[in-house]
C-alpha cells in the first residue's frame, strides 16, 4: 500500500501562505514587507482552493505564494531593511537624548542607500519585459511629475520623475514612436509603440492635484522610487540604443525658466535634434549669470535670444532633412512579380509621423497647454514651434508677429471680427495689426484649437482646419483605441450602418406614443412644462390647442393599436390589411373626423413591417427558450451568464442608439 | 655533585654487599683531598676541563679516556663503600687489565694524577683520579649495579641464584630472601620509602623517597613538576578595598583637582583646529553622499547579456488598464452624454457602486477642462491594485453563446402535431376503458365500463355501431386487427375474448365478408385438432344468437379476466394478459392464433421477479414477444422459444409499453417507450444499455397509456396519457445512424379530459395515416386531438 498522505503536508496547503505567516518567515515587520514586495513585484495569489489552502481556517486571508516568500528569503534589501532599523533605533535614542544634531547627522549620512538595479534584472530578464510593464511606471512618475512638493512627496523626487519623464519624452520625439494621443477629462493619454510594445499612459492636466487624506504616499513613493530606477535603466538602454548620450545634459538654470523639454541637450554620434544648437547657444548666454537674474533680466535675455534664433534658424531648416534622410529606416519591399509571398513589415507610421507637421511653424498662445502640445508637435515632426514668453524658455521664437508661423494654437472663445480684409489675403480674418493684442489675429496664419493636433495625430493625416477655428463648435473628439467591432455602437458610423433593421421605426413608434402620454400627463397636470409667462398669459389656449392635437393624434394611435390587436398572429395578409384600413377611413367618415390617408398609408406600411419583426422576434425567443428547455442545468447557466454580458453590451449599444436619433432629429427639426 | 654522589652512596650502602674492589683506607683521605682541591681552586679550570669532556664525548666516545675514568671512578668509589661493608675482595686481573690501560696516559702527563699502588703481585699499579663529569653533562653514568639483562622478564632467572649481571658482567645475586620472621618484621614497621613494589631491575622491593613520591605526585596531578612552585599561594592583598574611616593624610585636596588641565586643554584645541582646518574629519566625509547621487543614473546598460526567461505557469503579469472609451473623451460625440435623469442617478449613487467613477461631460474646448479631482486617488487605487490584489489566472470562455444551445429540428420540421381537440365521442357510460382506431383510419372502436364497444366514424364523430357484451363486466380492452380489408375488431369483456366483425355502414360488405371468411377458417382446423392437448377451460365457441346478429364472430373463453390484448402485425396472432394475482401463471399470458382457432399458453411457470404480468407486445417485425411483468420486459425469441433479453426501465410497476413500429428495420436498434404507474415515462435504446436511455418526468400523476405513432417515419410522435388528465406529446426521432440517440423533444401538452375518481386518460391511440391522437377518459369522453 502507498504511504498515506497527510493533510495540509503538500498541494494547495503547503503552496500558499498567508500574509502574517510570510511576515513572520521573512522577520520584517508589515511596512517594510510591503515594501519588499512592491519592488520585488510581489502580489498575493487566490488559491484554487481556499479552504484548502487555509488549512479549513475559515477567516479571509491574503494568500502569497510560498516561492514567492521564499524567494524573498535570500534577498539583499532584507539586509538593508534590517540596516535602517537599527538606524532608525539610533536617531530615536538620539531625539530622547536631545542630540539633535546627531539625529540629524545619522539621518543624512548614516541611512542605508538602497539600489533596486539589480531587482530591476530580476524581474525584466529582457528589455522588452521592462518596456511591457511600463504602463504604469509612466504614469505614476508622470503624475509626480506634477505634484506639488510636500512633505510626504520631497521636491528631489519630483525633479527626478520630471527628468526622467521629460528624458522619456525626448527620446519618443527622437524617434517619432509616439502613435496617438487622446484628450480626456482625466488627463492626456498617449500612447507610444517601442519594439513592438505599445506603451500607453495618462498624463494629468497642469493643475494642481486634489489630494485626498486616504491616499497613503508611503506606498506610491515605494511604486515611484522602484519606478525611477526603471524608468532609468530603460531610458539609457533607449538612448544608447540611438547612439545618444544618456545622461542628456540637462540645464537647471534654463530649466528653472520652465524651458521643460529644452532644457535637455541629446548629445549623440549622429542625430542632434533641432532643440541642440539654440540649446548650447543658450548655456553660453546663461551660464555666467546663473539663477540670480531676475524676471526683467531673463526677459531680456529672451528677447535676444529670439532674434538669434531668427537668424539660425535657416542654418537649421537646411541640415534637418539631411538627417531624417540618413536616420536607419527600413525600406518597402514591394513585390516585383506576382507569385511570391508577402512578408510583413513594420507600418511606416514612423516616418508619417515624423513628416505630418514637419513643414509648419508653429506658434502657442499662452492658454494653450504649452508642454503637452510641444511634445505632441515634436514627436510628430514639428521642429520649429514657438510660443509666448510667459509660457517659458526655449521657445524657436518667441514674437507672436513672426511671419514664418503658419499655424497658431489658440483656445480663446472666438477672434475679433474680421475687419476689413486688405486686397491680395485670402483669408478673410487677417486683419493689419502689428501690436498683437487678445482677441486679434495676424494675417497669413492658420488660427487652430489644440484638439486639430490630436485629431490630425490620431487620424494620421492632417485635417480641415476650418472645423477647428477658434470659437467654432468642435467635432467630437473621439477615442483612438476603441475600434468598431460588431454589437458595440460606433459613433463614427453612420446611424443607418449599425441599427439593426427597424429599430429606428420602432424607436419613433414609441417615442410618439412616450410623447403623446408624455402631452397627455402635461395635460392632466395643468401643462407644467409651459413657460410660466404662457401659462399667466395665454394659458388657456394654449392648453386648449396642445389638447386637441394630443387627442386626435391619440386617436389615431389608438386606432392602430386596435388594429394590431386583431390581427392574428398566424399570418397577416396585405387585403386584411386594406379591409381594415378601409373600415377605419369608414368609421372615421361616420365620426366626422377628416380622414388620415397619406399618414395612415405610410404608417400601415411601417406598421405591418414593425408587426413581422415583432413576430420573428417573439419567435426567436421562444425558440431558444424551447432549446433551452433541452439543456442541461449547468448549460443553462453558462449560457445565462454569458448572455448576460452580451445582453448589457446590446443594450448600452441600442441606448446610445437611441440618443443619437434623438439628437439627429432634434438637428433636423431645427433645420 | 655532592649530592649525586650522596644518592648513589645511599643506594650503594644498601643495595651492595657484593662489594667490587676492596681499597685502602688511606685512599679516602687522598681523595678527598683531591676533591676539595678540585672544588676549591679552580671552578674555571674544572670547567674547561668539562667543556673538553663534552667536547671529546662526541669524537672519542669509546675512546680509552672515557672507560679508564670510569673504571676508575668505579674504583674510587668502592674504597667508599668497602669502609661499610667490608665484603668481597675484587678480582686481581680484572684490575690489571684495566691499569694496563691506564699506563699510556699516565706518562704522557706531567703532573702526577694517578697514585701508584701495589697489586696483588706487587706490581704498580696506577690509579687515577676519578673525572667528574659533572651534573651537566649528558653523558650517562651508568650505575654499576644496575642491572644490565635489559629487556627479558624477571621470571627467567627463577631457578638461579642470581638475577642478571652488572655492567661489569658480574652476577647480580639474588637478593636474600628473608624468614618468613623477617618479612613479618618488615610488614610491621614499615620501612621508610617502602612503596610495596618490587623493582624490576633488581628485583628488591622499590623504595622511594619523599621527594620521589612527591615528585610522582606532581606529575600525576598534572602539576608543575619543579620544585618550589606554588600554585595555592596566599593572597596579598595590594590595594585594600576597605575605605578608611580616617584619611591617612589630612592635607586639604590640591588646586589642581579643580581646574581644568592647561595640558589637556591644549591637546583638545590641538586635535579642534585640526577638525576645523580639515585635517581631521570627525565623519564620513559629504562627498560620498553627492557620489550617491550620481549614482541614482544609470551608466550602464542593464540588459546588455539579457537572456528571455521561459514563462512560468504561477506568473500573472498585471493586467493593463483598459484604453480609455469614447465617454472619457473631453468633448465626446452628444450621444455619450447623460441625460438629467442618468445624472442624477450616477450622483445619487455611493461611490463604490457606480460602474463609471467618471460622468461624461462635455467641455466645448480644452481650455474648459478642469483638472480630474481623483486622479491621485486612482493612481493610488492602481497602486493598491498591483501589490495588495489577489491575481488569478482565470480562462475566458470566448465562445458565442449560441453554440451551447442544443441543435434542435425547427418547430416547422416537427409539426405536424396534434395541438387541439377536434371533437368528442360521447354516449359511453362511465369510464371508457378502451379505444382503437381501425386500420383504414375511419373508424374508432371504444370499449367502457357500462360493458359495450362502440365503433364510431371519427369525422364527423357518430356512433355507428356498438355491441353490449355483458353489463356487468367492463370491457378492457379493445382492438383492430392489422389489416385494412377486414375490419375485424377483438374485444376483452370479462372473462371472455369476442372477436366481432362490426357492421359498417351497409350490412353486406365485401370486407365484412373477406373477415367472416378469415375467422370462420378455423372452425374446421379447430375441429381437426379437437383431439390435441387444447387446455379445455381455453375454449373458442360460436357467440349466442343475440350477440351474433350484433356482429360478434367468436367468442373465447378465457375463464380468466384479460386486461390488454395485443395484435401481431400480420395479424393472425394476437397475445392477452391477465394480469390479476389470482390467475394461475400457466395461465396469464396466452397467444391465440386466429386462423387455427387455437390458443397457446407458452409460459407454464410465473415469471421470475417483478410480479404479475402487465402487458405484451409483439414486435412488430422479428419473432419476438415482449413481456412485461410489474418491473422487468422480458423479450423472447419465438422461433427459438427462449429468453432474449431482459429490459429493467427502473419503474416500480410497469402500466404500459410500446415497441417502436420500425424497430429493428430502419433504425439501428429496437426502442421501447415505457410508462409506469410512477409517473415516468421511459425511453429505452435496447441496443445502448438496459437502462433507460432518458427518463421523463413530465406528470403528476400516474401514467396509464403510452403509444408510438403506427407511421412512424413520417410522423415521429409518441405520447403518454395520464391520471393526472393530460396528454403529453412528444417528438421521437430515430435515425438509421447508429452512433446518434434517439432524439426527444417535448412538443405539446393536450388538456381537456377531467378527472374522475382518480383516473384521467385511460388509453390512447394514434391515427395510423394523420398526425391525429384519440383518448380514451374516465369521465365517460372519448376526444380526438388533431394538429
Amino acid at each position: 500500500m502507498a504511504k498515506q498522505k497527510k493533510k495540509g503536508q503538500s498541494g494547495q496547503a503547503k503552496n500558499y501562505i498567508t500574509r502574517t505567516q510570510a511576515v513572520r518567515k521573512l522577520q520584517i515587520s508589515l511596512p517594510d514587507f510591503r515594501r519588499l514586495c512592491i519592488f520585488k513585484g510581489i502580489y498575493p495569489r487566490e488559491p484554487r482552493n481556499i479552504k484548502k489552502a487555509n488549512k479549513s481556517a475559515s477567516h479571509s486571508t491574503t494568500f502569497y505564494y510560498t516561492k514567492d516568500v521564499q524567494y524573498l528569503l535570500h534577498e539583499p534589501l532584507l539586509q538593508k531593511f534590517r540596516e535602517q532599523k537599527a538606524l532608525s533605533k539610533k536617531i530615536a535614542r538620539s531625539l530622547g537624548r536631545n542630540e539633535v544634531q546627531d539625529a540629524v547627522r545619522l539621518e543624512k549620512y548614516a541611512m542605508p542607500k538602497i539600489k533596486l538595479d539589480h531587482i530591476v534584472r530580476e524581474r525584466y530578464p529582457t528589455f522588452v519585459d521592462a518596456l511591457r510593464d511600463l504602463d504604469d511606471a509612466l504614469s505614476l512618475l508622470f503624475l509626480f511629475a506634477n505634484l506639488p512638493s510636500t512633505s510626504a512627496v520631497p521636491a528631489k523626487v519630483i525633479a527626478r520623475c520630471q527628468r526622467l519623464c521629460h528624458e522619456f519624452e525626448h527620446y519618443l520625439i527622437t524617434t517619432h514612436t509616439l502613435r496617438k494621443s487622446f484628450l480626456s477629462i482625466k488627463g492626456i493619454y498617449y500612447q507610444a509603440t517601442i519594439q513592438g510594445q505599445d506603451i500607453m499612459w495618462l498624463v494629468p492636466y497642469k493643475f494642481v492635484q486634489r489630494v485626498t487624506q486616504d491616499v497613503d504616499y508611503r506606498i506610491m513613493g515605494t511604486f515611484v522610487e522602484f519606478y525611477c530606477t526603471l524608468l532609468g535603466f530603460v531610458n539609457y538602454r533607449l538612448y544608447t540604443s540611438i547612439g545618444l548620450v544618456y545622461p542628456p545634459k540637462f540645464d537647471v538654470a534654463s530649466d528653472e525658466r520652465g524651458a521643460e523639454l529644452s532644457a535637455f541637450t541629446l548629445e549623440g554620434h549622429r542625430v542632434a535634434g533641432a532643440i541642440d544648437q539654440k540649446e548650447d547657444e543658450q548655456k553660453m548666454l546663461t551660464n555666467g549669470h546663473g539663477q540670480i537674474q531676475n524676471s526683467e533680466t531673463i526677459q531680456a535675455q529672451i528677447d535676444k535670444i529670439a532674434q538669434e534664433a531668427e537668424v539660425e534658424d535657416d542654418t537649421k531648416e537646411d541640415e534637418n532633412p539631411e538627417e531624417q534622410a540618413d536616420s536607419g529606416t527600413i525600406d518597402t519591399f514591394t513585390p516585383a512579380a506576382p507569385e511570391g509571398d508577402i512578408l510583413p513589415q513594420p507600418d511606416l507610421t514612423g516616418d508619417e509621423a515624423s513628416t505630418l507637421f514637419s513643414n509648419f511653424t508653429f506658434f502657442i498662445s499662452r492658454e494653450a497647454p504649452r508642454h503637452s502640445v510641444e511634445f505632441l508637435l515634436r514627436a510628430f515632426g514639428a521642429k520649429r514651434i514657438g510660443w509666448d514668453a510667459v509660457l517659458g524658455d526655449g521657445a524657436f521664437t518667441h514674437d507672436e508677429t513672426d511671419p514664418r508661423i503658419t499655424h497658431q494654437i489658440v483656445d480663446r472663445p472666438a477672434l475679433a471680427q474680421p475687419l476689413p480684409a486688405l486686397q491680395g489675403q485670402s483669408d478673410p480674418k487677417d486683419q493689419p495689426l502689428q501690436a498683437i493684442k487678445p482677441g486679434y489675429i495676424v494675417p497669413g496664419r492658420v488660427y487652430i484649437q489644440p484638439q486639430w493636433i490630436w485629431d490630425c495625430v490620431n487620424e494620421g493625416k492632417l485635417l480641415r482646419t476650418d472645423l477647428y477655428a477658434p470659437g467654432a463648435t468642435l467635432p467630437p473628439h473621439i477615442s483612438p483605441w476603441i475600434k468598431p467591432t460588431s454589437g458595440q455602437y460606433d459613433p463614427r458610423a453612420t446611424l443607418e450602418e449599425q441599427e439593426p433593421a427597424g429599430e429606428a421605426d420602432q424607436d419613433i413608434e414609441e417615442e410618439e406614443e412616450n410623447a403623446d402620454s408624455a402631452e397627455e400627463v402635461e395635460t392632466d397636470d395643468g401643462d407644467e412644462s409651459e413657460d410660466g409667462e404662457n401659462e399667466v398669459d395665454a394659458g388657456d389656449m394654449d392648453v386648449a390647442s396642445a389638447s386637441s392635437e394630443a387627442e386626435s393624434e391619440e386617436e389615431v394611435a389608438d386606432g392602430f393599436a386596435g388594429f394590431e390587436g386583431t390581427e392574428d398572429a398566424d399570418g397577416l395578409s396585405s387585403d386584411l390589411d386594406d379591409e381594415a384600413q378601409h373600415q377605419k377611413e369608414l368609421e372615421a367618415e361616420a365620426s366626422g373626423r377628416p380622414i388620415p390617408v397619406a399618414k395612415s398609408k405610410e404608417d400601415a406600411r411601417k406598421a405591418k413591417a414593425l408587426k413581422a419583426r415583432q413576430t420573428a422576434q417573439s419567435k426567436k425567443d421562444e425558440e431558444i427558450e424551447r432549446q433551452k428547455m433541452m439543456m442541461s442545468n449547468k448549460k443553462r447557466k453558462l449560457f445565462e451568464k454569458m448572455q448576460y454580458s452580451n445582453n448589457k453590451r446590446d443594450l448600452e449599444a441600442e441606448k446610445l442608439r437611441a440618443k443619437r436619433r434623438k439628437l439627429e432629429r432634434a438637428g433636423k427639426g431645427k433645420a | 655533585m655532592a649530592e649525586s654522589k650522596k644518592r648513589k652512596a645511599v643506594t650503594k650502602d644498601v643495595e651492595e654487599d657484593a662489594a667490587v674492589v676492596s681499597g685502602d683506607e688511606f685512599d679516602f683521605g687522598q681523595l678527598d683531598g683531591t676533591l676539595s682541591d678540585d672544588e676549591s681552586a679552580s671552578a674555571s679550570e674544572s670547567e674547561d676541563l668539562y667543556s673538553g669532556a663534552e667536547d671529546d664525548s662526541d669524537a672519542v666516545s669509546i675512546g680509552s679516556d672515557s672507560l679508564p675514568s670510569e673504571d676508575s671512578d668505579e674504583d674510587i668509589l668502592i674504597p667508599k663503600e668497602e669502609k661499610e661493608s667490608n665484603s668481597v675482595a675484587i678480582g686481581a686481573s680484572e684490575s690489571a687489565a684495566s691499569g694496563h690501560h691506564q699506563e699510556p696516559e699516565n706518562s704522557e702527563d706531567e703532573k702526577p694524577n694517578y697514585r701508584i699502588v701495589k697489586d696483588a703481585n706487587g706490581n704498580d699499579r696506577y690509579e687515577y683520579d676519578e673525572i667528574d663529569p659533572g651534573d651537566d653533562s649528558d653523558y650517562s653514568v651508568p650505575d654499576n649495579a644496575a642491572n644490565t639483562i635489559g629487556d627479558i622478564p624477571l621470571s627467567f632467572y627463577d631457578s638461579y641464584p642470581h638475577i642478571g649481571y652488572n655492567i661489569n658482567g658480574k652476577k647480580i645475586m639474588r637478593p636474600a630472601r628473608g624468614e618468613a620472621l623477617d618479612a613479618l618484621l618488615d610488614s610491621i614497621d614499615i620501612p621508610k620509602g617502602w612503596t610495596g613494589l618490587t623493582d624490576p631491575s633488581t628485583g628488591k622491593p622499590l623504595q622511594l623517597s619523599r621527594e620521589e613520591l612527591e615528585l610522582l605526585k606532581k606529575v600525576q596531578m598534572n602539576e608543575v613538576a619543579t620544585d618550589g612552585y606554588n600554585p595555592y599561594e596566599p593572597t596579598v592583598e595590594w590595594f585594600t578595598s576597605k575605605t578608611e574611616t580616617m584619611p591617612l593624610s589630612s592635607a586639604p585636596e590640591p588646586k589642581r583637582r579643580f581646574v581644568p588641565s592647561k595640558h589637556e586643554a591644549k591637546r583638545v584645541m590641538k586635535i579642534v583646529k585640526a577638525i576645523r582646518e580639515g585635517r581631521i574629519l570627525p565623519y564620513k566625509p559629504l562627498q560620498e553622499e553627492e557620489e550617491g547621487e550620481q549614482d541614482e543614473v544609470p551608466n550602464y546598460d542593464i540588459w546588455a547579456d539579457e537572456q528571455p526567461r521561459p514563462d512560468h505557469a504561477m506568473h500573472m503579469p498585471a493586467p493593463k488598464l483598459p484604453p480609455p472609451g469614447f465617454e472619457e473623451s473631453y468633448h465626446p460625440p452628444a450621444e455619450y452624454l447623460p441625460d438629467q435623469k442618468e445624472k442624477e442617478e450616477w450622483e445619487k449613487q455611493d461611490e463604490e457602486d457606480r460602474e463609471k467613477e467618471y460622468l461624461p461631460t462635455d467641455y466645448s474646448s480644452l481650455r474648459k477642462v478642469p483638472g480630474y479631482g481623483r486622479f491621485v486617488k486612482e493612481k493610488f487605487e492602481r497602486c493598491l491594485d498591483l501589490y495588495l490584489a489577489p491575481r488569478v489566472r482565470r480562462s475566458k470562455l470566448n465562445i458565442d453563446p449560441e453554440s451551447l444551445l442544443p441543435k434542435l429540428p425547427s418547430p416547422d420540421e416537427l409539426r405536424p402535431f396534434p395541438t387541439h381537440e377536434a371533437g368528442r365521442f360521447l354516449g359511453h357510460q362511465g369510464r371508457v376503458r378502451t379505444l382503437a382506431i381501425d386500420p383504414s383510419g375511419q373508424y374508432l372502436a371504444s370499449g367502457g365500463d357500462d360493458g359495450t364497444v362502440r365503433v364510431w366514424t371519427l369525422i364527423p364523430q357518430r356512433e355507428v355501431w356498438s355491441v353490449s357484451l355483458g353489463v356487468e363486466s367492463a370491457v378492457n380492452a379493445v382492438r383492430w386487427r392489422p389489416g385494412k380489408d377486414t375490419p375485424i375488431l377483438a374485444a376483452c369483456a370479462g372473462d371472455d375474448i369476442y372477436l366481432c366483425i362490426p357492421r359498417l355502414g351497409t350490412d353486406s360488405s365485401p370486407e365484412a365478408d373477406a373477415a367472416q371468411a378469415v375467422l370462420d377458417a378455423g372452425w374446421g382446423y379447430a375441429a381437426s385438432e379437437s383431439s390435441g392437448s387444447k387446455p379445455p377451460s381455453i375454449k373458442w365457441s360460436r357467440p349466442s344468437s343475440s350477440l351474433r346478429e350484433q356482429g360478434v364472430a367468436i367468442v373465447i373463453h378465457l375463464g380468466h379476466t384479460a386486461k390488454t390484448l395485443s395484435f401481431h402485425s400480420s395479424g393472425n396472432h394476437f397475445v392477452t394478459i391477465c394480469p390479476a394475482t389470482t390467475v394461475p401463471a400457466s395461465q396469464a399470458i396466452a397467444i391465440h392464433t386466429i386462423s387455427k382457432h387455437q390458443t397457446q399458453l407458452p409460459f407454464r411457470k410465473r415469471l421470475k421477479g417483478g410480479g404479475s404480468p402487465q402487458a405484451a407486445h409483439f414486435h412488430p417485425s422479428s419473432p419476438i414477444l415482449f413481456v412485461a411483468n410489474q418491473r422487468v420486459i422480458r423479450a423472447y425469441d419465438l422461433s427459438k422459444q427462449s429468453l432474449l433479453k431482459i429490459i429493467q426501465p427502473g419503474a416500480r410497476w410497469i402500466s404500459s409499453f410500446d415497441v417502436h413500429p420500425t424497430s429493428a428495420s430502419t433504425a439501428g436498434s429496437d426502442n421501447l417507450i415505457v410508462g409506469s404507474y410512477d409517473r415516468r415515462l421511459l425511453w429505452m435504446d435496447l441496443d445502448l444499455s438496459p437502462r433507460p436511455y432518458k427518463t421523463l418526468r413530465f406528470h403528476e400523476k400516474a401514467i396509464r397509456a403510452v403509444r408510438f405513432h403506427p407511421a412512424t417515419n413520417r410522423y415521429p410522435l409518441f405520447a403518454d396519457g395520464s391520471d393526472d388528465g393530460s396528454i403529453q406529446v412528444f417528438h421521437g426521432q430515430v435515425t438509421s445512424d447508429m452512433m446518434s440517440n434517439a432524439q426527444i423533444v417535448p412538443l405539446k401538452v393536450l388538456r381537456g379530459h377531467k378527472v374522475t375518481g382518480g383516473l384521467g386518460v385511460m388509453d390512447l391511440d394514434w391515427h395510423p395515416q394523420h398526425p391525429w391522437l384519440v383518448s380514451a377518459g374516465g369521465d365517460g369522453t372519448c376526444r380526438l386531438w388533431v394538429s
